[in-house]
């Protein structure tokens, strides 16, 4: 029974899909062959992957670093000058990288897969427990992988905002508290690790990787497109849709989670976050950075191979469907605690638009360009 | 949009064609005879003089005993090797566990750990050697893999590994004994209990049981045959911690860490679907046989689970090999290692299957211990070492004893 119904569906996304027959236009995506006065032969992979590597990822590593730095230079301004006015000093700088680590999160592929960076930075709900017991002890290794949780953005999201109610309160931690010294060093040590992962991964990608990247330009599982394709994908349903508004919301649990919500003790900025990383996913779509790229991408990729679904080009569906989870993104409180205690339906309709580009971009972008998922989704156990 | 519309209608007619258990009228154990077709109640409901028939209490007490065991073992602070013992070979009245209800139970795990009539009632020696096989996974979680609590592992070395946002903690080879221990439960407890215990004739017959049966003469104090109570003894050892017992197939794979939760998995995986209703029926149907008395039925209906149950561990076994050769070759070690510990707990399993062509297990102890042999044999350092190679070789092993092929099996769609 649900075998044949699924083969059904099969045929029929088959059929809607299916429609790319005619001899692509040349619509200057870069596939043109200056020797070759007939149809283009072939999309020009190698020019998409280095607009993705010089024009779009290395620049946000690039700008990532930057704000990594700075924060770790208003930590030291903190540590010395220990004030409310450099506290907020310090937590706009948290926000400033935090938000530029959402133009590099979705690309977790060679030196950024290595050293598990998503992971590693940007682990929530931040185990609190873990936290307070490593700011005042000062014992830690954030290389080991049951720490993912006491590292990273979240972790400064509690040390800034939630170590207390008031700010002055929170600044006693810092001042008068008997371990203020080590916490001190704790904000130290958690900057110098998030600079250290950027910069590893910058150099990795300069060092030989983006070389390396560029040149493998096979269509198979191995090839550059099929993984980073893979990866983004990957990021976009388990980090963006999920992570950010499907886990919070409830959707794979019994109850909503208010506590898992990204940038939980600050509160404030979570819907902040949201957008921005939805901006980031869809300019990669559209072969653009933030304010970088050439727009040789998946859009550029899919209209030279003419892709329409129900009479419409499947890139444009998708860019209408990410500026339809915008919309809905945008209407949301940006406190999404209070947003799911109050009214969680529209938490989930958010959802349900971020869902919907799945679908359009893991089957009907997927089957245009030939690729494969290799993931699938794991056991939790 | 024209698929997703599709889809709706699929998923709708699917869920209408399951719909249809709200007729819950319990079949009455003492009306048989009048109607020559015996037919399956639409859920697990059996009673006699308006009370239920049904118990099957002590699966459900161990189920729950072996999920305690699952937490303890990933309880560095409070876990000791002796105290994992003792839960393994609880004694009544002793407070091996946090459910005091469980310390209370004389019943223990260890007493039905490869302890099926027809497999180990004549062949104490080997069940011996099992249940000291658990106990070493036991033991070699706390003196192996506790001492690596805070380290990173590497070859050679025990500690953490990542497997995407969980964290393994493996020993010196790569093996995870908590996985060693709660995947081969699976089949020497549940699977043989099931199976090759209270399944099995020689059980389900023994002594007067038919007679007992065929004049409904009840066990001591209760309300159902010994007959009845064996069947349903098998079938909690599936469903003893659904939510709702009767129907238990609504949480499916929600509602243990062992049996319960891989027939979900299996289930989910669209080459399988519909494996999770046949073995559900196949309960139902064996147990209104045993209402109806009709035997040449009810055994029918124990082959059905035989062959059922032993597919999901063949089906699991490779499916973790598959998904740790993946894991492998992406250099995913983590990942790799937790599917292959999880499958090494799954091929332990398969020695306690039943072909029923022959009544015996699918693979033979030393098949089993060649493969799991073969797993640590690519190097000096077990799982740091393997290569898909071995990996494909024994999932190969595996398949071709059953109908699923190692595509199916290897991924959940």
């Amino acid at each position: 029974m649900i075998k044949k119904c699924l083969s059904i569906v099969l045929a029929a996304i088959v059929i809607a899909c299916s429609s790319s027959d005619d001899p692509a236009p040349d619509n200057n995506n870069g596939g043109t062959d200056p020797t070759d006065d007939g149809p283009i032969a072939s999309f020009d992979r190698s020019a998409m992957l280095t607009n993705w590597a010089d024009n779009i990822i290395v620049p946000a590593y690039e700008e990532f670093l930057a704000t990594a730095e700075a924060l770790q230079q208003q930590i030291d301004n903190f540590n010395v000058n220990t004030t409310e006015d450099n506290l907020n000093l310090l937590r706009d700088s948290w926000l400033t990288a935090y938000k530029s680590f959402q133009w590099v999160s979705m690309f977790e592929i060679g030196p950024a897969e290595d050293a598990r960076f998503r992971a590693r930075l940007n682990t929530y709900p931040a185990d609190a427990a873990t936290i307070d017991d490593f700011r005042t002890t000062g014992v830690y290794n954030f290389e080991l992988p049951s720490n993912i949780d006491a590292q990273g953005f979240p972790a400064f999201d509690y040390m800034l905002f939630g170590l207390a109610d008031t700010d002055a309160a929170i600044l006693e931690f810092y001042t008068t508290d008997a371990s203020a010294s080590i916490a001190k060093i704790y904000l130290q040590d958690l900057a110098t690790a998030m600079t250290g992962l950027a910069q590893q991964v910058l150099n990795e990608w300069n060092s030989g990787f983006a070389t390396s990247f560029k040149a493998n330009t096979d269509a198979s599982a191995n090839g550059s497109i099929d993984k980073l394709t893979n990866d983004y994908i990957f990021y976009y349903e388990k980090a963006l849709r999920a992570g950010k508004i499907g886990i919070p919301a409830g959707v794979f649990s019994t109850d909503p989670l208010p506590g898992n919500v990204e940038a939980f003790y600050n509160q404030e900025v979570s819907r902040e976050l949201v957008l921005e990383a939805l901006q980031a996913a869809q300019n990669f779509f559209n072969g653009n950075g933030n304010g970088t790229g050439n727009g040789r991408g998946f859009k550029s990729y899919l209209d030279f191979l003419n892709t329409i679904k129900n009479g419409e080009d499947l890139s444009t569906l998708i860019n209408d469907q990410f500026d339809l989870a915008r919309t809905e993104i945008e209407e949301l409180s940006n406190n999404f605690v209070s947003q799911i205690q109050s009214n969680n339906t529209a938490m989930l309709e958010a959802y349900d638009e971020l869902q919907r580009n799945v679908i359009l971009i893991k089957v009907d972008m997927l089957q245009a360009l030939s690729i494969d998922v290799d993931f699938v989704d794991t056991d939790g156990d | 949009m024209k698929y997703t519309k599709l889809f709706l209608l699929a998923t709708t007619a699917f869920f209408a064609s399951c719909s249809d258990d709200d007729n819950t009228i319990p079949m009455t154990d003492d009306d048989q005879g009048t109607d020559p077709v015996i037919e399956a109640p639409l859920t697990y409901n059996f009673e006699r003089d308006g009370a239920t028939t049904v118990d099957f209490n002590g699966q459900t007490t161990r189920i729950l005993m072996a999920e305690e065991i699952v937490d303890a073992l990933l309880d560095f602070d409070n876990t000791t090797a002796e105290s994992l013992l003792a839960k393994f070979n609880h004694e009544e009245g002793v407070a091996n566990f946090e459910d005091t209800d469980l310390n209370a139970s004389s019943k223990n795990l260890s007493s039905k750990t490869a302890a099926s009539r027809d497999y180990f009632a004549t062949n104490t020696a080997e069940a011996a050697t099992i249940r000291a096989t658990f106990e070493e996974y036991l033991e070699r979680q706390v003196t192996d893999i506790f001492p690596g609590e805070l380290e990173i592992a590497s070859p050679g070395v025990a500690g953490q590994l990542a497997d995407g946002s969980a964290t393994r903690w493996v020993d010196g080879n790569g093996l995870e004994f908590n996985q060693l221990w709660t995947k081969g439960m699976i089949g020497a407890l549940m699977t043989d209990q099931m199976l090759n215990n209270y399944l099995s004739v020689a059980v389900l017959d023994e002594t007067d049981n038919r007679a007992n049966n065929n004049e409904a003469v009840l066990a001591e104090g209760k309300n159902y045959t010994t007959m009845e109570h064996k069947w349903d003894e098998a079938y909690g050892y599936l469903f003893g911690t659904s939510q709702d017992t009767a129907n238990p197939l609504a949480t499916l794979g929600a509602d243990d860490s062992f049996l319960n939760k891989y027939l979900g998995r299996v289930e989910s995986d669209a080459d399988f679907a519909g494996i999770a209703q046949e073995i559900y029926d196949a309960f139902k149907l064996g147990r209104a046989a045993i209402v109806g008395r009709d035997y040449e039925l009810r055994d029918q209906q124990a082959a059905i689970i035989r062959e059922a149950v032993s597919e999901i561990i063949a089906i699991r076994a490779v499916y973790y090999l598959q998904q740790g050769k993946n894991g492998i070759e992406a250099e995913n070690y983590g990942t790799a290692f937790h599917d292959i510990s999880e499958g090494w707990g799954f091929i332990y399993s398969l020695r306690f299957t039943r072909d029923t062509v022959n009544d015996a297990p699918y693979f033979t102890r030393e098949e089993v211990d060649g493969m799991l042999t073969a797993l640590m044999a690519d190097g000096d350092n077990g799982l740091w070492d393997i290569t898909p190679e071995t990996l494909d070789a024994i999932s190969a092993q595996i398949a071709a004893k059953f109908s699923f092929t190692i595509e199916q099996a290897g991924s959940t769609n």
